[in-house]
């Protein structure tokens, strides 16, 4: 039986042919063999949940629970290795048995119970996330894997081919085989199309479509299993919202969400859309806030455009074709779409050229004579207060020395993303690239290879393993700054009482080294006691909430100790509010999100450093590299507006941190 | 039938508040001080009225993923309009006007376009935060002015003004769904739109409003929030959308349209809201609430399954 593709795919491979073409004018070493052998290493596990929930949607049902199964496979794998001492085979089958109850949980609901898959999972979404939480307390994170685990992600068949791509094809042709070439595939379309019909017509619906959820937790575990090679680490974030890019793949790929319709090979271009997208604006240093925008937009006009169009595929009886599009209106419309993407990157590129860079280096950019050493800085998250100030001293030190500073990272706290960038930038062959770690283990194999081909790479904010880099630009260790914490509530608690900490992420890997460190600290002052650990995800709304809720429920907390930045205003206001005088606040922030709170008198010490300075030093300090104007065994560096400071075992020392209380705190302005 | 239905629904859910009160009185009594009662009342006002909002657009047959990152904006709108000086009501009708605007541009893809609902909002709920983080740069607004706090009234006499307001939204939107034609026409929409079209109500057009409001009511409940703190961050809402789905969905409003009441959705987001802090009261450690919340939301859909087994 022969179908013609639905129009959809068209448009999709129309808008597709037109960001290559795109990007290969404004993106350096875009059409690379390198580049698309890396741009399918970074698709292959949102490709694989991909393709496991395109039979899902087509049934008309929905899995958002993916994304949580990675992160609850990729821990159950990381406990079973490194707890149980378990062998790696056995591991991953631990891991695939945990996507097999998961999945099979979600089908038994859905199927047995007839229950909403939206509503079922989205339960599911909450509680494997949790328990991968629950297991790991969320800070547990396993590591250290053996290289010949890692090269399942991280290495090359044959010198070229990534070592996963061959296994994401292998589940792609096997879904192929089972959705568009089985009985099992046809009686999908027919229960998506019709489930009361499918009945009548003798198809086991129940059994089939448990199959397509259950099929779906156990692709969500090979792909946490992945996920851990690739990274080299297993924590329970791992795939957070892995689900929602996974539908947006599949709805472009012209599946449709009512179910009925769609199929595997849309699913793929969808998938290439998404991820050339992404890497495109990497490459042509467009910011990454971009690709959300540029996502929406195009998953909007294709879908319209598709529902505009007359359908020759299957079509649902019940929905009369009212709309019959001639072929030039379908010709204007696409070139709309395109002209408009075309306009929004077009005038960005202009913007970010004309703004970094002067007119002679416009005419002659390719002379290596006239090259400005280009150097790229990646914070933790691009939103964050924190690192938002370190760009203006980022951007001083690049005026200063006459260098280009791209300056992107990922828009939430995402290990794979930052992988991802990093790769980027080796293939657009930048000079010196600059990480703010999120993820130690994970990030250290490319920034290994970046060295490799020639790259400086310097760490700065969080360190990488130290011979993945050449220098780590320290702001003050993680000891200093939760000592400098743990004196403080002790000076201002006079030695004795209880308080509660709230963190950022219960995930957040510097936060929990922080507390590490303040716990070992209080064996110091004996009569301090830790009441309770609370998170505040990085909302300053929910650490106002939990403080007023500390507040209550431990009346004997005297001291709040907020350690993520918007954590503390949260924490201030919940306190003055409460009018709880006697309750000191004290934690980590910038001082101008605390000086309200600091004047009155609600927060008595934000520790710091200057972040401006850390933005300063990484970028002069990575320029130093390209100039080669650091010796290995160099004692200090003079580094321009901050003068000497000390080099230390690979790291460069910014200071001691900061501590900013009412009588200092006007002079800081970041 | 479907009015004992969801009746029953309603009834389980008060139940189980009934269980977790009794639990905390015996563990946790310190919870029921009036001070924590009214703190997680105006904390929670904000979802409550963005529940409103999305009870109608679920029980229209439609779903709304986008209200968290409307939300960021209308926030910081609010904030940027006060601080160029508009008198406050001016600043907060203005972040109402931009939520609505938003909510209209997903209600006409949808209502108009026949796109289908998640996948609109699921693009604008992505575009529309990036949009924000881009145009801040993650900065936060501050500098507001000084009657911002509170909205010019006192701390005291302000959660009084919100309640009272809140109350009237809540009845005025259980009223309406009940009694006015309006609302009669959202349930009609969502439980059959064929049907409902051939009986001559304007589906698309109750489609386009229901959007339209949960936009208006997430403007609003932006305004609620911001005002009260003296600075606006830029990436407010996080995971908004589904706090305010789950409150509404274990309120007992069927995801698949037509069914689902008001006073449901605000049980609820009760239940939801004051689960979380229950657990801190009872010493349950931070790392579990998750798998808790997820376990809680999984028992009421299967036990609203249970309850309907029999109608089927």
């Amino acid at each position: 039986m022969r179908k013609r593709a639905a129009p959809g795919v068209w448009i999709l491979l129309a808008a597709l042919l037109g960001q290559m073409a795109l990007f290969s004018t404004i993106a350096q070493n875009f059409l690379s063999t390198s580049n698309f052998v890396e741009v399918l290493r970074f698709s292959v596990e949102l490709g694989l949940l991909a393709v496991a929930l395109t039979p899902v949607i087509i049934t008309g049902g929905i899995d958002l629970s993916v994304g949580s199964m990675m992160g609850l496979a990729a821990v159950v794998f990381g406990a079973a290795w490194r707890d149980w001492n378990l062998p790696f085979p056995v591991a991953a089958c631990m891991a695939l048995l945990s996507g097999i109850a998961g999945g099979g949980l979600n089908a038994f609901l859905i199927s047995k119970l007839q229950l909403p898959p939206l509503i079922v999972t989205l339960g599911s979404f909450w509680m494997f996330r949790g328990i991968a939480e629950g297991i790991t307390h969320a800070a547990v994170n396993y590591t250290d894997f053996p290289k010949s685990f890692l090269a399942l992600g991280q290495g090359y068949l044959a010198n070229v081919i990534p070592a996963q791509v061959p296994v994401f094809f292998l589940i792609f042709a096997a879904y192929v085989v089972l959705l568009h070439r089985s009985t099992v595939g046809r009686t999908w379309y027919a229960i998506g199309s019709n489930p009361a019909g499918a009945r009548y017509a003798g198809i086991p619906v129940a059994r089939r479509l448990g199959l397509a959820y259950l099929l779906s937790g156990l692709t969500s575990s090979i792909a946490a299993i992945i996920y851990v090679a690739h990274l080299g680490q297993a924590r329970s974030d791992a795939g957070t919202g892995y689900e929602l890019d996974a539908i947006t793949a599949v709805v472009l790929g012209g599946t449709s969400i009512f179910g009925g319709r769609g199929n595997l090979w849309g699913t793929l271009l969808g998938l290439f859309a998404l991820s050339i997208l992404q890497n495109g604006l990497h490459l042509a240093a467009l910011p990454s806030e971009l690709s959300g925008v540029l996502t929406g937009i195009l998953l909007v006009s294709v879908i319209s455009l598709e529902k505009w169009l007359p359908r020759r595929g299957i079509h649902r009886l019940d929905q009369p074709e009212e709309v019959q599009v001639k072929n030039s209106q379908v010709a204007v419309l696409c070139a709309a779409v395109l002209v408009s993407a075309l306009i929004v990157a077009g005038t960005n590129v202009w913007l970010v050229r004309s703004v970094g860079r002067s007119p002679e280096e416009k005419t002659a950019p390719a002379v290596a004579t006239a090259h400005r050493p280009v150097i790229a800085v990646m914070p933790k998250a691009k939103g964050d207060p924190y690192f938002v100030s370190a760009r203006a001293g980022a951007e001083d030190a690049a005026r200063e020395l006459g260098v280009d500073l791209i300056w992107d990272g990922p828009t939430n706290l995402e290990a794979a993303k930052q992988n991802e960038l990093v790769e980027n930038w080796i293939t657009r062959r930048v000079d010196a690239i600059a990480v703010a770690v999120e993820n130690k283990a994970g990030i250290s194999t490319v920034l290994r290879k970046a060295r490799d081909r020639g790259i400086h790479v310097l760490t700065w904010d969080a360190d990488a393993e130290p011979d993945a880099r050449e220098f780590f630009a320290n702001q003050a260790t993680s000891e200093a700054i939760a000592n400098t914490l743990t004196d403080e509530a002790a000076r201002l608690l006079g030695g004795k009482g209880d308080f509660a900490i709230i963190t950022g992420a219960l995930t957040a890997a510097n936060q929990n080294e922080w507390i590490a460190f303040i716990k070992r600290r209080l064996d110091k002052y004996p009569n301090l006691k830790l009441a309770t650990i609370r998170p505040s995800d990085d909302d300053r709304d929910k650490a106002f909430a939990e403080t007023q809720t500390i507040l209550k429920a431990y009346p004997s907390v005297k001291l709040i100790m907020a350690i993520s930045a918007p954590a503390v205003p949260g924490s201030g206001e919940a306190v003055r509010q409460a009018r709880r005088k006697d309750v000191n606040v004290i934690g980590l922030s910038l001082p101008s999100i605390c000086k309200p709170y600091v004047h009155d008198g609600t927060v008595q010490t934000v520790v710091l450093w200057s972040t401006h300075d850390l933005g300063y030093l990484t970028v002069y300090g990575s320029a130093m590299l390209v100039e080669n104007k650091i010796p290995t065994v160099a004692k200090s560096i003079q580094a321009g507006r901050l003068g000497k400071l000390e080099v230390r075992d690979g790291e460069i020392i910014l200071g001691p941190p900061l501590i900013i209380n009412k009588a200092n705190i006007d002079q800081f302005d970041f | 039938m479907t009015y004992i239905r969801t009746h029953r629904e309603e009834v389980s859910i008060a139940a189980a508040l009934i269980v977790l009160a009794s639990v905390l009185a015996i563990a946790a009594p310190g919870y029921f001080a009036r001070e924590n009662l009214s703190d997680l009342l105006l904390g929670n006002i904000p979802v409550l009225v963005i529940a409103l909002g999305m009870t109608l657009v679920i029980v229209a047959g439609q779903i709304d993923i986008s209200v968290g990152s409307n939300f960021a904006i209308c926030s910081v709108a609010a904030g940027f309009l006060a601080k160029a000086g508009l008198p406050l009501p001016a600043a907060a009708l203005g972040a109402c006007v931009i939520g609505g605007g938003l909510g209209a541009v997903n209600g006409a893809l949808v209502g108009y376009l026949g796109i289908p609902s998640i996948v609109v909002t699921l693009a604008s709920m992505v575009a529309l935060r990036d949009a924000l983080r881009w145009q801040t740069q993650g900065a936060w607004v501050q500098d507001l002015p000084i009657n911002f706090q509170w909205f010019g009234f006192s701390q005291s006499s302000y959660p009084t003004v919100v309640i009272l307001t809140t109350t009237f939204l809540v009845v005025f939107f259980a009223w309406g769904m009940r009694k006015l034609a309006a609302g009669r026409a959202v349930y009609a929409t969502g439980s059959h739109p064929e049907g409902a079209r051939l009986a001559g109500i304007d589906t698309s057009l109750v489609v386009f409003c229901v959007f339209l409001v949960a936009g208006l009511l997430t403007g609003f409940a932006a305004v609620l929030n911001s005002v009260r703190f003296n600075q606006i961050p830029s990436n407010g809402g996080l995971g908004l959308e589904m706090k305010v789905i789950a409150g509404v969905v274990v309120g007992g409003a069927a995801i698949t349209g037509g069914v689902g009441t008001i006073a449901g959705s605000v049980l609820g987001v009760v239940l939801l809201g004051a689960i979380g802090p229950a657990l801190t009261f009872l010493g349950v450690s931070a790392y579990w609430e998750r798998a808790i919340q997820g376990g809680i939301i999984l028992a009421a859909v299967i036990n609203y399954a249970r309850s309907t087994a029999g109608n089927r």
